[in-house]
């Protein structure tokens, strides 16, 4: 039973082959929750997957809702990074949502702050 | 796989005798809907439960799982198939290895059981799924050592509920979620007792957590782990038929890109729940990312 069990396991893993899944977001600068003294320029995000460019983004806005990119996101193999207009003091809110190359899509979303020292 | 705790209390004798095949048999209905779990929705990823059934219509595949609880091991394996987007059939087979102390060991295969569940509801902002099935174990198809010859029918309503929608004040409470099956468990077998069979899970996201709320720098191996509290309880209805008994399991869930793997403790409830701690664990895999362009797909429609 367990010899059958371990090699049932073993063909399907090889029959998956290359992987293709859902893109996780892997890492984030600035990250969820951070409370920042200078106001970053950028936000660069990186998944789990490459992504499909003309299927992914990702928003920045104030506590106002107004948007906060300074121009369109770049999107290259697994990260997507966008420029920042100025940011004031204040709370921002990252929007993202990733489409992997195998068309499975993920989004989330978190908050940073700027609070200049002193 | 909500059956585990029925099927293994009735071997082990510790419900009484002219209950044991309604507990069996009920029980054994339940299994095969842990396979539709592989849930993102929302901001949100589910991994998926294995003592307990969620509410994930997918394409997926518990194998093996392995569960040791008192004197019998189980060696089960799950597949979930997507019919058309939201509607899934699964199928769940199992074997049983009991040897209780001064009994004749008892070993074979159990019945096969097909569970059809169907999405209700879909709420990916509030993260919420409602979802009805019907588990359907057929009586008669394991082996007689083991299975019971008639079948049992359980309507089974279930649901998950994920609490990002918290005020940012709450915000470490964000990463909670929660799911759960009630189902009415129909023996087929005159004067056995039905039941109420009723299972979840309290789980707590380190992705989430991560991801959505702070920045703990985990490292990607833990940020990928979901502490996990499973229960799972059965509930006669007839007269006679015994208290409710079940388990508590408490556990941990690493999930990857495609696979995923869980263990938990089980932990019975009271005395006539059985003595001593069982574990269950599970390899799980997600079809529908390993074969995203074929074996993943629904038959009929797009890709989820």
């Amino acid at each position: 039973m367990i010899t059958r069990t371990l090699l049932a396991v073993t063909v399907i893993s090889w029959m998956a082959t290359p992987v293709l899944a859902h893109a996780f977001l892997n890492h984030a600068e600035p990250g969820a929750g951070a409370t920042l003294a200078q106001a970053p320029q950028e936000i660069a995000l990186s998944f789990t997957e490459k992504l499909e460019p003309t299927s992914s983004g990702m928003s920045i806005s104030d506590a106002a809702g107004h948007d906060m990119e300074a121009a369109a996101p770049a999107i290259s193999g697994n990260t997507v990074t966008v420029a920042l207009k100025p940011l004031a003091a204040g709370t921002y809110r990252v929007s993202w949502h990733a489409v992997s190359l195998d068309s499975h899509r993920t989004e989330g979303s978190y908050s940073f702050s700027v609070v200049p020292p002193g | 796989m909500s059956n585990h705790f029925t099927r293994l209390a009735a071997r082990m004798h510790v419900i009484p005798p002219l209950r044991r095949c309604a507990f069996l048999a009920a029980g054994l209905l339940c299994l095969p809907a842990a396979a539709q779990a592989h849930g993102i929705l929302g901001d949100r990823f589910f991994p998926a439960t294995i003592a307990s059934d969620d509410p994930f219509a997918a394409d997926e595949l518990a194998l093996p799982t392995i569960t040791s609880f008192g004197h019998e091991t189980d060696y089960e394996v799950e597949y979930s198939k997507s019919i058309f987007r939201g509607f899934a059939l699964g199928i769940g087979a199992g074997y049983v290895d009991a040897r209780p102390p001064g009994e004749q060991a008892s070993t074979g295969w159990d019945n096969l059981e097909i569970s059809p569940s169907l999405e209700l509801f879909r709420d990916p902002g509030h993260e919420i799924i409602l979802t009805g099935g019907l588990d359907w174990e057929i009586g008669g198809s394991g082996s007689q050592s083991v299975a019971g010859r008639s079948s049992t029918f359980t309507p089974t309503f279930k649901y998950v509920k994920g609490f990002g929608d918290l005020p940012d004040s709450m915000a470490y409470l964000k990463p909670i979620a929660v799911t759960g099956t009630v189902g009415y468990a129909l023996s087929g077998r005159n004067g056995e007792a039905n039941s109420i069979e009723w299972a979840g899970a309290i789980e707590y996201s380190f992705l989430y957590l991560q991801n959505n709320v702070k920045d703990q720098g985990f490292s990607n191996f833990t940020a990928h782990l979901t502490p996990i509290v499973e229960y799972n309880f059965s509930s006669p209805v007839s007269a006679g038929g015994g208290g409710t008994t079940g388990t508590i399991n408490p556990g941990l869930i690493w999930s990857g890109q495609v696979e995923q793997f869980a263990v938990e403790a089980m932990i019975p409830v009271n005395r006539a729940s059985g003595s001593g701690v069982g574990v269950i664990a599970q390899l799980h895999f997600y079809i529908d990312d390993m074969f995203p362009q074929s074996l993943g797909r629904p038959i009929f429609g797009g890709p989820r």
